[in-house]
């Protein structure tokens, strides 16, 4: 390790200057969300916004939408992400096989929606499969699954792209455990399956929640895959704050703003809860095991 | 073996479901007629794609432009990176923790909130709807993902050879470009290429900042979407796959052959 005061400080301060970029955008959305935006002659600092969006039945119907998308998305992916890289470290998956769990990481949000809906719109191609089966008589009798309140499609889209991505991300820590600790506990006497529940998994859970933290953000703040796959009402909250925004009815915009503010306290809430939490839940099953 | 013939299947089906939307996809860009219940197109036509080629949108200098862009990003991105991880991988300071925590900070703060924001600062500076604006926000989002990469690869070589260059009589500068550099490409080349995936898959962002003004391949393909012709829509969503996949199997090459350059020195 070397002394030097100097050089680390001008090697952050690029660095300083991106987290300056996120702080700065971070206080011009609270501050316009509690009442003060110069630009409008607004300047009276108040939580009235909040009381007022609170209120708004279209928000709190948002709110919920996002909040369960980002759950469902987030646990599930989390779920058969590990699963997958299981299946991965296990059968020393080749590089063919890696190289297309990578595939839907790289697929921009926009095309997946488009993806979703070849395949599961009433008439995509798992309702035509099914058709060609038998299965179903007709193409309304598909589950509809997108443009619906329920948000099915979206959840679709996130589940495509971010189980890969769990396992992508959990694949080298799991590896390593299994081929370690995995090995001696088997060693010791361990059923397979006493070795993935009782070492191989709790060691790799860091990795598997800390993805599971970044889906929940992405998916809750995320834009594309609701508009795109989402239905008319309600909305998923950055879809409602989007549209307030580009009201032309200039005193909407700090009731935007209050939405944005949701958004982005909640995803801190979120991400607060994960390090006091679940890095302690982690501990005490590791701990045991 | 029971349990492995289950865990061939979870893969066999991943696959599966992984790969069914791209070839669907694919079919749909030719489909000049795929009525319901049909599993395949009743006739194929060049249509779209001679509309992708020839008509109005451009698509090759579209494609050019927006994968410009996100090389800028992923340049400057890499380049941040490489500083971060050589200030806390090689230097003794206090408050690592709270670098630690800067770096990941833009995952914690969604792409919606930071563009809306970033965009009242940008109009404040006179950068509202501008390239430089959207290079920075774009910036912001993969920088992340490219610290943590290049902090693995920076941690894991260290700094003996660097101090070995030294000894030899080598100058700071010439140790970093001449001995560091070389063997951290392989990690430079995975954080570019992570930094380019992420700029050119933005589309939020972009279209908060550019102010509808500035358009990328991601933009330009929504309203296609959402529109009602399938097939056009489908060859623009190629088109923007491919692009992405073409450069990333590119970028993959190029580490493959440093990696094999590297071993060679070794031998």
């Amino acid at each position: 390790m070397r002394n030097s005061k100097l050089t680390p400080v001008i090697l952050l301060l690029p660095l300083m200057a991106v987290t300056l970029t996120v702080i700065i955008a971070c206080v011009n959305v609270l501050l316009q969300s509690l009442g003060y935006v110069p630009a409008f002659g607004l300047t009276k600092i108040t939580l009235g916004y909040y009381r007022e969006v609170f209120k708004r039945p279209e928000f709190l119907s948002a709110l919920w939408v996002s909040l369960r998308i980002a759950f469902v998305s987030a646990l599930l992916a989390a779920a058969l992400g590990t699963l997958l890289c299981a299946a991965l470290v296990k059968r020393r998956a080749g590089s063919g096989m890696l190289y297309t769990v990578r595939f839907p990481i790289l697929v921009p949000h926009t095309v997946v929606a488009l993806f979703i809906m070849t395949l599961l719109g009433q008439t995509g191609i798992v309702a035509r499969a099914a058709y060609g089966l038998g299965l179903m008589a007709d193409c309304s009798q598909f589950p509809q699954l997108l443009f619906t309140p329920d948000y099915g499609g979206a959840i679709a889209g996130y589940l495509w792209k971010e189980i890969p991505f769990v396992a992508y991300y959990t694949l080298a820590l799991m590896a390593s455990v299994s081929d370690t600790l995995g090995e001696a506990a088997e060693n010791l006497g361990a059923s397979p399956l006493r070795r993935f529940f009782s070492v191989t998994l709790p060691m790799s859970l860091p990795a598997v929640s800390k993805a599971a933290l970044i889906i929940f953000i992405y998916a809750f703040g995320g834009y594309e895959l609701p508009a795109l796959l989402g239905s008319t009402l309600p909305k998923a909250l950055p879809v409602q704050a989007y549209i307030t925004y580009c009201s032309p009815d200039l005193l909407q915009r700090p009731l935007a703003m209050a939405m944005f503010g949701v958004i982005l306290m909640l995803s801190v809430l979120m991400a607060a809860l994960y390090s006091l939490g679940i890095r302690r839940l982690i501990k005490r099953l590791g701990g045991e095991a | 073996m029971k349990r492995g013939r289950l865990l061939k299947s979870v893969l066999w089906l991943t696959a599966a479901c992984i790969m069914l939307p791209a070839i669907v996809l694919l079919i749909w860009c030719f489909a000049a007629r795929w009525p319901w219940p049909g599993i395949l197109p009743e006739s194929l036509s060049l249509r779209t794609v001679k509309e992708l080629i020839f008509g109005s949108a451009k698509l090759p200098e579209l494609l050019l432009s927006s994968i410009s862009l996100s090389f800028a990003v992923a340049a400057i991105s890499t380049t941040i990176g490489i500083a971060t991880a050589r200030a806390t991988e090689l230097y003794e300071f206090r408050g690592k923790g709270l670098i630690r925590f800067f770096s990941l900070l833009p995952l914690l703060v969604p792409g919606t909130v930071l563009a809306i924001g970033a965009q009242i600062m940008l109009l404040k500076v006179g950068l509202g709807d501008s390239i430089a604006g959207i290079i920075l926000i774009h910036t912001v989002a993969s920088v992340p993902y490219c610290i943590t990469i290049m902090t693995d690869v920076t941690a894991a070589l260290g700094d003996k050879f660097e101090e070995q260059a030294a000894t030899l009589g080598a100058g700071p500068f010439r140790a970093f470009f001449e001995v560091t550099l070389p063997n951290l490409m392989p990690g430079i080349m995975s954080s570019f290429s992570m930094g380019f995936i992420i700029s050119y898959s933005q589309y939020f962002t972009t279209l908060i900042i550019g102010g509808g003004r500035i358009n990328t391949i991601s933009l330009v393909l929504v309203p296609y979407i959402q529109g009602g012709d399938r097939s056009l829509a489908s060859v623009y969503a190629m088109a923007f796959t491919l692009s992405a996949l073409g450069v990333f199997a590119i970028l993959e090459l190029l580490i493959y052959n440093v990696n094999k350059g590297g071993k060679g020195a070794d031998a």
